[in-house]
């Protein structure tokens, strides 16, 4: 079975056409890295296949659900990291990933929370205050914390690394791969080459809707960056 | 539940309302209670002073026709025990008249100079505060439910985590809704509990509240979606209001007012003002004549004493006749009174916010039902009286104050 399936997927907002027919499939246990400048439709690509946008043509499933079809199954199989995401500013870190994950039908103990926000380098002193004194970083990091929490199989990661500092940044690459070695199968968008190709074992490069590029990692070995670069930047001058 | 029952706790603004809400509705049933207790001490007092009046009036008499003349009555309509949730009728229309012998409709209506008509928006009460004010609660705690959340860049984080996005919308309204339904309804049980209110009513009463909640709850939920931004929401529902409190019930009132016009007040008093008045010059057939048709049992009473002097007895036939001669258009007036009552009836069904205040006051027993049916008690009374009197004087029985004061009828408003 394939985490995830997107075939020719075409997908329009506010009346254009925003995902002109992409295709591509995440592996179980693996990571796909997906590329691409403001506005290719990175986004647009995670909230199609969390049920919010409906495409136009084509297809998406999430572990052979369909997701225009079973919109609620495909949700409680993926944890998503929204682009910015913003939690409850009136309340703590723990109460925070309290509610959200009760929500979403999981409890969990203190020593869950404090083990999660200890692996996003979350200041021990920082997460029963309100988070609306937190930096931009810090509130990545809970957010961050709370997809980790969730124990889905699916992980739909936009924009994780935004805000956070370089060793955030490298700690963060060594959870992506740890969860990867657990068998979750994620699909995270960034503008990061470097960082895409630490953690990717494959990585597509989305522009203004259409896959441009693919690149897939040799076994047991990382993706050239300076290949993704090369290519990165020669479509987006063209 | 308890997530959300937890996390609403946590929201300040559902505390600014909730509280705001309890404290409208404390206010409202404290000053309801207020102006109950004061109109039953009123009462009470115009009770007390009313029998010793006229112990002493009737021992000053030397006949029936003066005791008759210098006599007055209290009649009064006894607020119910419910009547401090929804003041109602009680606040435009009389529910006391002091009365006497003498022809009636002008009594009745004399007090209608002082018929306010500011009575638009109504008195302070829990009617008032569960009719208009508590829409506008459910609209402040439900306007931004769901677009606040897409604002601040949550909405599709929660709409992602949550098993059922619509579920956990509506466990959010209706935790809050339910909070509101609780902080409006402790002060009415309260106040209930201390008038001592029917259960029965009180339980009726607080369904009613609860159920014209969730009809707001439904519109906003309807009317303010995710996709518009907080203040368009907010406009949107503050117009809904506006239009559902405010503009409907007005031009419905306007309407029917002009559908089913209501003869004056005053017209009445001046038609039986004049009727009386005239009655002095007209030959005594004239006035016999009407009134005997009224009284047949008196037409062999008739007869006069003294030819020059002056009759009580044809005094009393001629202001029974004033009565009878302002009756068409005292009646016109209680049918298009009852008529215009019956429309709003009706139409209140396409305006929740009437619908609520009217159902208050039928429950509290002030609404214009029971403002025609004091009326006509009081009718009734002064029939009984009439009858008493009339006895007396077409029988020419000898005055005796002791016995006037032990048989005189008096009201007793036991019967509603
Ligand atoms: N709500 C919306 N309504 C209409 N068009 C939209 C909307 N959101 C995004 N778009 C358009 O869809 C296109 C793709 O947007 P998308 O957010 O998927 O880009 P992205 O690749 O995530 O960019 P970024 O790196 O800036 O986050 C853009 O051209 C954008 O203008
Ligand atoms: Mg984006």
């Amino acid at each position: 079975m394939t985490a995830i399936v997107v075939q020719d997927l075409r997908v329009s907002r506010g009346g254009t056409e925003v995902l002109k027919g992409i295709s591509f499939s995440v592996d179980p246990g693996s990571v796909y890295a997906l590329l691409g400048g403001n506005g290719a439709g990175k986004s647009t690509t995670l909230l199609t296949l969390l049920g919010f946008l409906t495409p136009d043509s084509g297809s998406a499933s999430v572990l052979d659900n369909d997701v225009t079809q079973c919109v609620s199954r495909v949700r409680q199989q993926i944890a998503y990291l929204p682009e910015a995401a913003t939690l409850y500013p009136h309340l703590n870190a723990y109460e925070n990933l309290e509610y959200f994950l009760d929500l979403a039908g999981r409890k969990t103990t203190q020593l869950e929370l404090d083990q999660a926000l200890d692996e996003v380098g979350l200041q021990l002193e920082s997460r029963s205050r309100h988070m609306e004194d937190y930096s931009k970083g810090m509130r990545q990091k809970v957010a961050i914390s709370l997809a980790i929490l969730r124990e889905t199989p699916v992980l739909l990661l936009d924009e994780p690394t935004s805000g956070l500092d370089p060793v955030a940044i490298d700690e963060f690459n060594a959870l992506v791969r740890n969860l990867a070695g657990l068998g979750k199968s994620i699909l995270m968008v960034t503008h990061d080459v470097y960082g895409a190709c630490q953690v990717a074992n494959r990585i597509g490069l989305l522009r203004r809707g259409q896959l441009v590029g693919s690149f897939d990692a040799p076994a047991g070995e990382r993706i050239e960056t300076d290949r993704v670069h090369a290519t990165f930047a020669e479509r987006a001058t063209a | 539940m308890m997530r959300e029952f937890k996390f609403m706790l946590r929201d300040k603004a559902v505390w600014v309302w909730l509280s705001l809400a309890f404290v409208f509705s404390l206010a409202a049933v404290s000053l309801g209670l207020n102006e109950v207790s004061q109109q039953n001490a009123e009462i009470a007092e115009l009770k007390q002073l009313d029998r010793a009046e006229r112990r002493t009036n009737l021992a000053a008499q030397a006949d029936w026709g003066s005791a008759a003349y210098y006599t007055f009555h209290i009649t009064y309509d006894p607020p119910s025990d419910f009547a401090y949730a929804a003041i109602g009728q009680r606040d435009v229309s009389p529910w006391k008249h002091r009365i006497r012998m003498l022809a009636l409709e002008g009594q009745i209506y004399e007090t209608d100079a002082n018929n306010p008509d500011f009575a638009l928006v109504g008195r302070f009460d829990f009617a008032f505060v569960a009719s208009l004010i508590a829409p506008l609660l459910v609209v402040l705690l439900l306007f931004d439910l769901r677009s606040g959340e897409q604002v601040a860049g949550r909405l599709r984080l929660i709409e992602a985590s949550a098993a059922s996005g619509a579920k956990l919308w509506w466990s959010r309204a209706g935790l809050r809704v339910s909070a509101l339904a609780v902080a409006l309804c402790v002060p009415l049980i309260a106040g209930g509990l201390v008038s001592g209110a029917p259960i029965l009513t009180l339980a009726f009463c607080v369904g009613a509240v609860c159920v014209y909640l969730a009809f707001w709850t439904m519109l906003t939920l309807l009317l303010a979606p995710a996709t518009r931004t907080g203040a368009y929401n907010l406009t949107t529902m503050l117009g809904t209001w506006l239009l559902l409190c405010a503009v409907v019930p007005a031009i419905l009132t306007q309407l029917i007012e002009r559908v089913v016009p209501l003869p004056d007040g005053g017209e009445i008093v001046l038609a039986q003002r004049e009727a009386v008045n005239d009655a002095w010059d007209l030959p005594r057939e004239a006035t016999y004549e009407p009134f005997l048709q009224r009284y047949p049992q008196w037409a062999d009473h008739t007869a006069w004493n003294d030819e020059d002097g002056f009759e009580w007895k044809w005094y009393y036939a001629f202001q029974q006749v004033g009565d009878q001669t302002a009756e068409p258009l005292s009646q016109s007036y209680r049918v298009g009174q009852a008529r215009r009552d019956e429309l709003a009836r009706w139409s209140s069904l396409i305006s929740p916010a009437t619908l609520m205040q009217r159902t208050m006051e039928r429950l509290a027993g002030t609404d214009m039902q029971a403002a025609i049916d004091y009326e006509q008690d009081v009718r009734q009374f002064h029939g009984v009286l009439r009858d008493w009197y009339y006895a007396r004087l077409f029988k020419a029985e000898v005055f005796d104050a002791d016995v006037a004061i032990e048989t005189i009828p008096t009201f007793d408003p036991v019967g509603r």
